[in-house]
């Protein structure tokens, strides 16, 4: 389903983001032009099979959402290659693609689309959104008129209304209150079951341990284990 | 995709070519085949003389067209009737009569501008040298007419000298000015001769690609074309509403709304009008929809470009997260601009009303300009988005460029007031020709020459293709510099 070769990617770093001709001009008359090479990820290898969970652990920058980036495709590796079967729904930040001039309505209808939804698919799952989001009326009001848990709450609902292929989470099980958590929890697992692939990034061991049967522990770019669950979080936690 | 729907598609495109082709002939009618002009003349500033028995005033010139039909002349009577006989006769250059035709003197009006016809339209090579010979065989002092001279030629402010290649030749004497006339010409196009073989041969080739298609579907295979087709199919969702997005958030919180893409250029259009018609003298015919034409064409182009240039660097946020082909981004900022371009097509055609343009078929030509609008305005959306993610002085840079761009193009003063060694740089200008096209298709209601739209093809995809291009080759690197 997925498997990754060698991947690595490699930032280059100025000090200073140069982001005008001028100071382009001006840094490179006076010689000033230093790029530092900053290998974000270096050599990671895995495969992940249909319908396993595969946990990603490790510390702040570690290169966790490179990896996950590489793999919906957003960034091209260096170097190696990544090899993917079928659709992403990729959750990394909810709602990015959000408008707030727009009713929750339209959000549904664009941020579907920019997931890769048909218009036949969101026009039969409106409902099904719309109730699972638990807004009620507030689906016709402008998103600039809604509490942040409404807006995460929204775009959780719509990012699960499919049965992608593979699916990619970033630590986005904090949704919403106590009530709408239990329930996200009780779809990602529903979808998990349902023989999606699922890649799955926390910081909180105690759900990589419930929720995923494979994991890789990521440090300073490279991999350290790969392995079960159980064995990476024992290590890992030591 | 499948082969029944690559085949039902393959039909609907030839079905569509044909029926494109008809009526295109059709509609471009007479112009396919030929175009009339009539030569620039001279002012009249004073008269030769009077056109006696035995004297001669013989004109040389180069012809410009395949025929000339006839020959509009300033002549005068000394305001009393003359019984002469004038020949006025087109000879080349080894003095061979190629046409005459004869004028009673008593037919002639003072000082009124007289079409002379000739019975044969006189077949004339470019570039040879031919010469306009007036002569009377009975003219006599105090019984003959005359024709006018002159030096200078009208512009829109005022009168300027014009370097005389050809003097006018009086009895063999070269005088100071040149014969006060105009030819009615007629230029025949070999495009419209071999209208129906292209067809054919665009055809048979249009056939054979569809018969590749069908055959590649068949056996599994991919191809650019069935790629390119199934991407619009599964992006074209997407692409709407990013369309409907930029449209409905644009004037949210404004009370007038929609109005302002009827009103923006409608409100240009009259400052424009009262600034460019007392300011400067211009003799434009219909100056309001030449005006207007001009301005909408050229807003399309300022906005689509601004909007372009920003829609890689403002959706930032969504192309770090979410994989979404990121050419999508600039295409759906134009064509969002497309939209308003078609809302301010209803002032447009308000104001050809109002001033009483008629309204001609060739009007069905006019989406033809706006595609190659639309496609140029990609082209430059792909450039300058690139550019943007690199460098983000482009959006400061382009303000000033695009006015450049603005007074480079000729919007709201005639062509003929571009000096002549400048016209090179303007042909260069995509736009140029672009309103160039919508001009001829709105104000003079007939289809442009088919050079013409050569030209408006060449200026929207060579930025299209070199756009594509550049996007392309930078498209990964986007990311980094976000």
């Amino acid at each position: 389903m997925i498997k990754a070769e060698n991947v690595s990617v490699k930032y280059l770093m100025t000090y200073d983001r140069i982001q005008s001709m001028k100071e382009y001009l001006v840094q490179l008359v006076k010689g000033k032009i230093q790029y530092e090479e900053f290998w974000a990820l270096r050599d990671v290898s895995f495969e992940v099979r249909k319908g396993e969970v595969l946990g990603i652990i490790g510390h702040n920058g570690a290169g966790k959402s490179t990896l996950l980036k590489v793999i919906s495709g957003i960034l091209k590796p260096t170097t190696g290659s990544v090899q993917v079967n079928g659709t992403i729904v990729p959750m990394l930040e909810l709602g990015s693609g959000f408008d707030f001039d727009l009713t929750g309505r339209e959000n549904v209808f664009l941020n579907g689309a920019i997931l890769g939804y048909s218009e036949q698919f969101l026009k039969g799952k409106y409902k099904e959104i719309a109730e699972f989001s638990e807004l009620g009326q507030f689906i016709d009001v402008p998103l600039r008129n809604y509490s942040s848990g409404m807006v995460m709450r929204l775009a959780f609902s719509i990012a699960t209304v499919v049965q992608p292929d593979i699916l990619i989470v970033d630590e986005i099980l904090a949704v919403g209150d106590a009530a709408f958590q239990e329930k996200s929890k009780k779809r990602m697992l529903e979808l998990m079951g349902g023989g999606t692939t699922v890649l799955f990034v926390s910081h909180s061991l105690s759900q990589i341990r419930e929720m995923c049967s494979k994991a890789i522990w990521l440090d300073h770019g490279e991999m350290v284990m790969a392995g079960t669950t159980a064995q990476i979080c024992d290590a890992y936690a030591h | 995709m499948s082969e029944k729907q690559v085949r039902k598609g393959c039909a609907i495109a030839l079905a569509v070519y044909v029926v494109l082709a008809v009526a295109f002939y059709w509609i471009s009618g007479d112009q396919l085949h030929f175009r009339d002009e009539n030569t620039d003349a001279i002012t009249a500033s004073e008269p030769i003389g009077e056109l006696v028995q035995g004297m001669e005033i013989r004109q040389p010139f180069t012809a410009q067209a395949d025929e000339i039909l006839g020959v509009d002349m300033l002549l005068s009577t000394y305001a009393r009737e003359n019984q002469c006989r004038v020949f006025v006769s087109i000879v080349d250059k080894n003095g061979l009569t190629l046409a005459q035709t004869e004028l009673s003197g008593a037919e002639i009006e003072d000082n009124v501008t007289r079409t002379v016809s000739f019975v044969q339209p006189v077949q004339v090579t470019p570039g040879t040298r031919y010469a306009l010979v007036l002569t009377s065989p009975d003219g006599a002092p105090g019984n003959a007419i005359t024709a006018w001279q002159g030096s200078t030629i009208a512009t829109a402010r005022a009168e300027v000298p014009v370097e005389i290649s050809d003097r006018l030749l009086v009895n063999g004497d070269a005088q100071e000015g040149m014969l006060h006339y105009s030819f009615q010409t007629r230029s025949y196009f070999w495009f419209g001769t071999f209208y129906w073989y292209f067809i054919l041969g665009m055809g048979l080739l249009l056939a054979g690609y569809c018969a590749y298609l069908c055959r590649m579907t068949r056996q599994g295979r991919s191809s650019l074309g069935l790629r390119v087709i199934s991407a619009f199919q599964r992006y074209g969702y997407l692409m709407r509403q990013l369309v409907a997005r930029d449209f409905k958030t644009k004037y949210k919180r404004s009370m007038l709304g929609v109005l302002w893409s009827f009103l923006n250029p409608l409100l240009t259009m009259i400052v424009q009008y009262i600034v460019f018609s007392t300011l400067f003298k211009s003799d434009i015919p219909n100056f309001p929809l030449y005006l207007l034409s001009g301005i909408v064409c050229f807003n399309f182009f300022s906005e689509a470009t601004t909007m372009g240039l920003q829609s890689i660097v403002g959706n930032a946020a969504l192309i770090t997260k979410v994989y979404v082909p990121k050419y999508i981004y600039p295409v759906s900022r134009v064509f969002s601009s497309a939209i308003n371009l078609l809302l301010s097509l209803i002032p447009l055609l308000a104001v050809m009303l109002l001033t009483g343009t008629p309204i001609r078929p060739a009007i069905l030509l006019l989406p033809f300009g706006l595609i190659c609008l639309v496609g140029f305005c990609i082209g430059m959306g792909f450039v300058l988005s690139t550019l943007m993610v690199f460098f983000r002085d482009t959006q400061f840079l382009w303000g000033v460029v695009s006015m450049l761009w603005m007074y480079m193009t000729p919007i709201f003063y005639p062509e003929s007031i571009i000096p002549a060694h400048y016209m090179t740089l303007y042909k260069c200008n995509p736009m140029y020709h672009i309103i160039r096209f919508v001009r001829i298709v709105l104000i003079e209601g007939v289809s442009p020459e088919p050079k013409a739209y050569a030209l408006c093809l060449i200026a929207s995809f060579v930025p299209l293709a070199l756009g594509a291009i550049i996007f392309k080759k930078n498209q990964d690197k986007f990311i980094l510099n976000l």
